[in-house]
């Protein structure tokens, strides 16, 4: 099957396919490669595992899919017509076993008529567990390739790019509307999926060539223009935003910089597309065996590639354009045998082929691995002819999916039998073929609707939409879910207007009244591992360094997620696994100090003569009677009236106040001061600054804490919530008086450029008083232990002040956000979770689990925290329960099902230690 | 193959400068101490001693020496220390616009983004500042808890900028 301009060159290079090594040359796709190598049988197909071989040179392909590559960077489904070789490709067949050639899920083709259209539907009912069991068969039957079990090892890249305007395809129309566009000033991006620019121009020779082609590329890139192939643009989105998916490496192969692929992002003043059209195969019985290929396909392999994928070829047509493909096959030493024009005498006569008119292909015969004759029905007369390669022409649809999801209609060209973009909702207009596709001759001829396929891909037949129509699916939609037509990586390319039409025609209505489905992106499959971009590789974003994270990692903790944030959970001893570390670590706190990074707290300067009325728009508790020096525990509300941030406030000079808040709500309250102060309250005369990171935070808490910090500042220590500014290892820093673990307790700010200092102070200080480190497990059982609350835990978004026992703490004045609010008589009514304290009576609280009144009720609260106390041990746990002010003493039950966990548990009040505050004042 | 280069500058004193009244009269008050104007938006102006650039329509980000500037704001306004939470990498070379493009959503390949422009943007999810330095460099203020994944992201992008 090699053609005539198919010379050995010195860049040749080998691939293996199923296990065998061949030769291609550079430049080849893998399809042109096989077919060059004599290769028809490519695949199976997806239901009744029928032999498949190539039948496009495009994206469009629906048969020959493979796996392409080894181990990480292997990739399932790819089109054989859209990878091109390189040296050393790996590429496996799909969906066979035990081989390509002996698939013994064939048999599932021997029992067609079973599976038509609707068989799960109609077969796999009854109970949950059953198709569980069903599955697991229909998994192994049926489907393409396996997903690799390997981590890609590749990164993925993400790109901005603006330009003026964005053309879509690369063909004639499309360089010359980006050749003008460049040389008229603007910035042009052009982008084809090809490797090459300007491919058509050598399947079909214009007077534009190969060299008007490389001119143009030249001048387009001398204006300043960027071309870029193997890109293909996957999706249209709101203001003229179109992704580009760019493949910087072939499938399977080593990308020469570790990125293999790139997603473009670009924000188009204009967008022209010069998208082209897609050829459409025919339906008639056994019209997908290997052998039977699209007319336009053939002559690219031809023309481009030098491959002739037959000998004896018949073509089938309903338009001029086949002729140029018999055409290219004389050329190639090729023999027609004989041309099948659907159109009535004289068209085609002209062109010197043996030529039949009325005249539609009726069936093939051949093997698993090629075609051998084709059989036609000429004026109603049924002939045959001997032939290894049927080349057909149904007519062309035009590629309108990006214009259709950039929100444009369209319209029918009836002379085309094809619809063509009409009006766009975008700036973007349509070029070239796209817009005006050939005319074709339309005929229905009457063909057995059996094994007449209209979706290669997902295996739909005539028969299956005849099935459709029959069982009452009378919405193109419908049919396209009942019979899953259009579905899988091709997304109905080449099968839906065939499809559409043979649904059109059981309605007796025109095709543009048939319906037509949506077009979503991305065009083609896109790898998942490119929309993660380069955070493919971390969970998704950056993580968050505390400006103290080499001095915790020298002392190898355990790391905790905490948002973005990583912080130290425990610094575990040799020999001590979290739980005993994290114990160990609280009990430090409760018997003498402990040291912990609290930098990664939500911090707000808010400065200027309306700062305290900023603050008391913000916070619900009052604000104004704060002397300098002092601070107070605060907490915000939603404009409904629900908690949804605490923390301090402290005033640190005369119109100067610093805020905190919590680390996992620091984003959020940013967000919520900007919009008070910027859309709230704009004539205030205040500053609001963010200074979460400008200061490094170390908390020191413990009944030595006192003594330690009296040593490291030289004087004696704020009294609770109050506040100083001192120096520390003679670096400036603010210290306020605050405790979270219910100990007296200093927390420590520092510009974070010299917090290590401090720190190594701070530990020094710590360690002789026979104190230690403490991370974040030990503080959360430090917080339960007292009753502390937590955003996301106890302040859930839920909960009202009350519902929280802060009424009391409430602004009486009013006038804050959530005021309002909060006189909602439904935030007063009976039944409310309220925060409640739950000591076990047997078992260990399981965090998270259900409060009920006994096996089966309803729940009634949950758990929200669970920890040990501290000295004496013993389950405890924060919870909201209904009512659950009222109900101290009840005893109730926290039930975890899934994680089959139970306690018996008695309702108290939230404070299992110093209730009275008075630990932590001097 | 396009060419930058990443790295780290010392730490500096960094400050929001914000002015919340009268910003005609503290204008003037600014311009008369310091012998240049308050930038305009998306633009920075100064010296080496002390640079602003305006990235919000009340809040300047100041670096340098900024003691004669309380005098300067009076009541009109406050300056806030952030200096501590921020690291300037410098990025030079040729290369630099197209790193920036790079996980971004702005567009600094632009011609408009010209030497003493600046803008406040994002980049792979991460809020940074820019100022364009020169032709061949672009000043980037970085959180600091986010400069090593930046860093590193910046240094990998690097090696495939085409």
């Amino acid at each position: 099957m090699t053609g005539p301009s198919r010379p050995n060159t010195d860049q040749d290079s080998s691939f293996i396919f199923d296990g065998m090594r061949y030769p291609a040359r550079k430049g080849d796709t893998l399809a042109a490669a096989l077919l060059a190598n004599g290769i028809g049988l490519v695949g199976r197909s997806f239901k009744y595992h029928r032999p498949r071989g190539i039948m496009t040179a495009g994206v469009e392909e629906p048969n020959a899919l493979v796996t392409v590559g080894e181990g990480g960077r292997t990739e399932p489904n790819t089109r054989a017509t859209d990878v091109f070789v390189y040296d050393g490709l790996v590429a496996r067949s799909q969906n066979r076993w035990p081989n390509l050639s002996l698939d013994f899920g064939a048999i599932f083709g021997l029992a067609g008529p079973v599976f038509s259209a609707g068989f799960y539907y109609k077969t796999f009912f009854g109970s949950a567990k059953r198709w569980m069991f069903y599955e697991h068969f229909i998994r192994k039957a049926a489907g393409l390739g396996n997903a690799p079990r390997d981590a890609d090892p590749d990164r993925f890249s993400q790109r901005a790019a603006f330009c003026d305007v964005l053309v879509v395809g690369a063909g004639p129309a499309g360089i010359e509307a980006a050749l003008e566009a460049s040389e008229a000033g603007k910035r042009v991006i052009l982008v084809e999926q090809d490797e090459i620019i300007g491919a058509s121009l050598i399947r079909d020779p214009q007077e534009q060539d190969s060299a008007w082609v490389s001119e143009s590329a030249d001048r387009i890139r001398a204006a300043g223009g960027r071309i870029l192939t193997r890109t293909t643009a996957s999706g249209y989105w709101e203001h003229d935003l179109v992704t580009l998916t760019q493949r910087l490496a072939e499938p399977g192969q080593i990308p020469a910089n570790g990125v293999a692929q790139r997603l473009w992002h670009v924000r188009a003043g204009q967008v022209i597309l010069a998208t082209g059209s897609s050829e459409r195969p025919m339906a008639f019985p056994h019209n997908d065996r290997p052998g039977v290929m699209l007319s336009q396909a053939v002559r690219t392999y031809v023309r481009r590639f030098g491959v002739c994928p037959g000998q004896r070829v018949v073509i089938a047509t309903n338009n001029d354009d086949a002729y140029l493909t018999a055409h290219a096959l004389r050329e190639a030493g090729a023999q027609i045998v004989a041309i099948l024009d659907a159109r009535p005498a004289p068209a085609g006569q002209a062109n010197g082929f043996t030529t039949f008119n009325n005249a539609h292909p009726l069936s093939t015969k051949g093997s698993r691995h090629c075609l051998k004759s084709v059989s036609g029905l000429v004026d109603g007369v049924s002939k045959s002819w001997d032939a290894d390669l049927l080349a057909v022409s149904g007519g062309f649809t035009p590629v309108v999916h990006l214009h259709c999801q950039a929100g444009g209609s369209l319209e029918w060209n009836d002379a085309a039998q094809a619809f063509v973009p009409a009006q766009s909702r975008q700036n973007v207009k349509t070029i070239g073929g796209a817009a005006t596709p050939a005319a074709i001759f339309t005929s229905a001829p009457v063909v057995p609707a059996k094994k007449s396929f209209v979706d290669f891909q997902n295996d739909v037949t005539l028969a299956d939409v005849d099935l459709a129509w029959a069982e009452g699916y009378r919405s193109v939609e419908h049919l396209k879910r009942y019979t899953t037509l259009g579905m899988a990586t091709d997304q109905g390319k080449t099968s839906n207007m065939g499809a559409l039409a043979r649904l059109a025609e059981k309605q007796g209505v025109a095709i543009p009244e048939a319906g037509l489905t949506t077009f979503r992106p991305p065009y083609t499959p896109v790898t998942m591992g490119l929309f993660a971009g380069a955070a493919a590789k971390d969970a998704g974003a950056h993580k968050r360094r505390l400006a103290l994270y080499d001095v915790h990692a020298a002392k190898k903790p355990i790391w905790q997620p905490l948002g973005y944030w990583f912080r130290p959970r425990a610094y575990p001893m040799t020999g001590e696994n979290l739980a005993e570390a994290a114990m160990r670590e609280a009990r430090s706190v409760r018997t003498a100090v402990g040291m912990t990074d609290v930098s990664t707290l939500a911090k707000f300067e808010v400065s200027g003569p309306d700062a305290v009325t900023l603050l008391e728009t913000v916070c619900a508790t009052s604000v104004g009677k704060l002397a300098i020096g002092r601070g107070r525990y605060t907490f915000m509300l939603r404009e409904d009236g629900f908690v949804f941030d605490d923390g301090t406030v402290w005033r640190i000079d005369e119109n100067r106040y610093l805020l905190t808040s919590s680390t996992g709500g620091a984003d959020r309250m940013a967000t919520h001061l900007s919009y008070v102060r910027n859309y709230l309250h704009p004539e205030l005369s205040v500053s609001v600054v963010n200074v979460q990171e400008h200061h490094a935070g170390i908390a020191i808490a413990g009944p030595r804490a006192k003594s330690v910090l009296a040593k490291l500042i030289g004087e004696e220590p704020p009294r609770h919530m109050s506040t100083v500014a001192t120096k520390i290892a003679d670096v400036a820093v603010l210290i306020l008086a605050a405790s979270y673990s219910g100990e007296r307790a200093f927390e420590i700010y520092v510009d974070a450029r010299n917090a290590t200092p401090v720190w190594g102070a701070c530990e020094t200080a710590v360690v002789a008083e026979g104190g230690c480190l403490y991370g974040l497990e030990a503080m959360e059982f430090l917080r339960i232990e007292k009753g502390h609350l937590v955003v996301g835990a106890e302040i859930d978004g839920r909960m009202t002040p009350h519902d929280l026992a802060l009424d009391k703490m409430l602004n009486k004045a009013g006038g804050f956000i959530g005021s309002a609010g909060l006189t909602r008589p439904a935030l007063s009514e009976a039944g409310r979770r309220q925060l409640v304290g739950l000591e076990a009576v047997e078992g260990s609280i399981p965090e998270g689990s259900m409060l009920v009144t006994a096996d089966g009720k309803s729940p009634e609260g949950h758990v929200s925290a669970s920890a040990f106390r501290i000295l004496e041990g013993g389950s405890i746990a924060l919870g909201q329960l209904a009512d659950g002010f009222l109900r101290h003493g009840e005893e109730l039950i926290a039930t975890s099902p899934t994680r089959g966990q139970r306690a018996r548990v008695r309702v108290v009040a939230p404070h299992f230690y110093d209730s009275a505050g008075e630990r932590y004042r001097d | 193959m396009t060419e930058v280069t990443i790295s780290t500058l010392p730490a500096a004193p960094l400050w929001a400068f914000e002015i919340w009244r009268n910003p005609d009269a503290v204008a003037t008050r600014f311009a008369a101490a310091m012998g240049f104007a308050l930038p305009k938006m998306g633009t920075s102006g100064g010296s080496d001693a002390l640079r602003l650039i305006r990235y919000e329509p009340t809040v300047w980000l100041l670096e340098g020496d900024a003691s004669a500037l309380p005098s300067i704001l009076d009541t009109d306004g406050a300056l806030t220390a952030i200096g501590g939470g921020i690291t300037r990498v410098l990025l030079s070379g040729t290369g630099w616009r197209r790193l920036l493009m790079e996980g971004g959503v702005f567009d600094a390949e632009s011609p408009a983004f010209a030497v003493g422009c600046s803008a406040s943007t994002i980049i792979d999810h991460v809020n940074i500042r820019l100022h364009v330095q020169s032709e061949e460099s672009c000043l980037a203020y970085v959180p600091l808890s986010y400069t090593q994944g930046i860093l590193h992201f910046w240094q990998e992008a690097a090696k495939a900028l085409d």
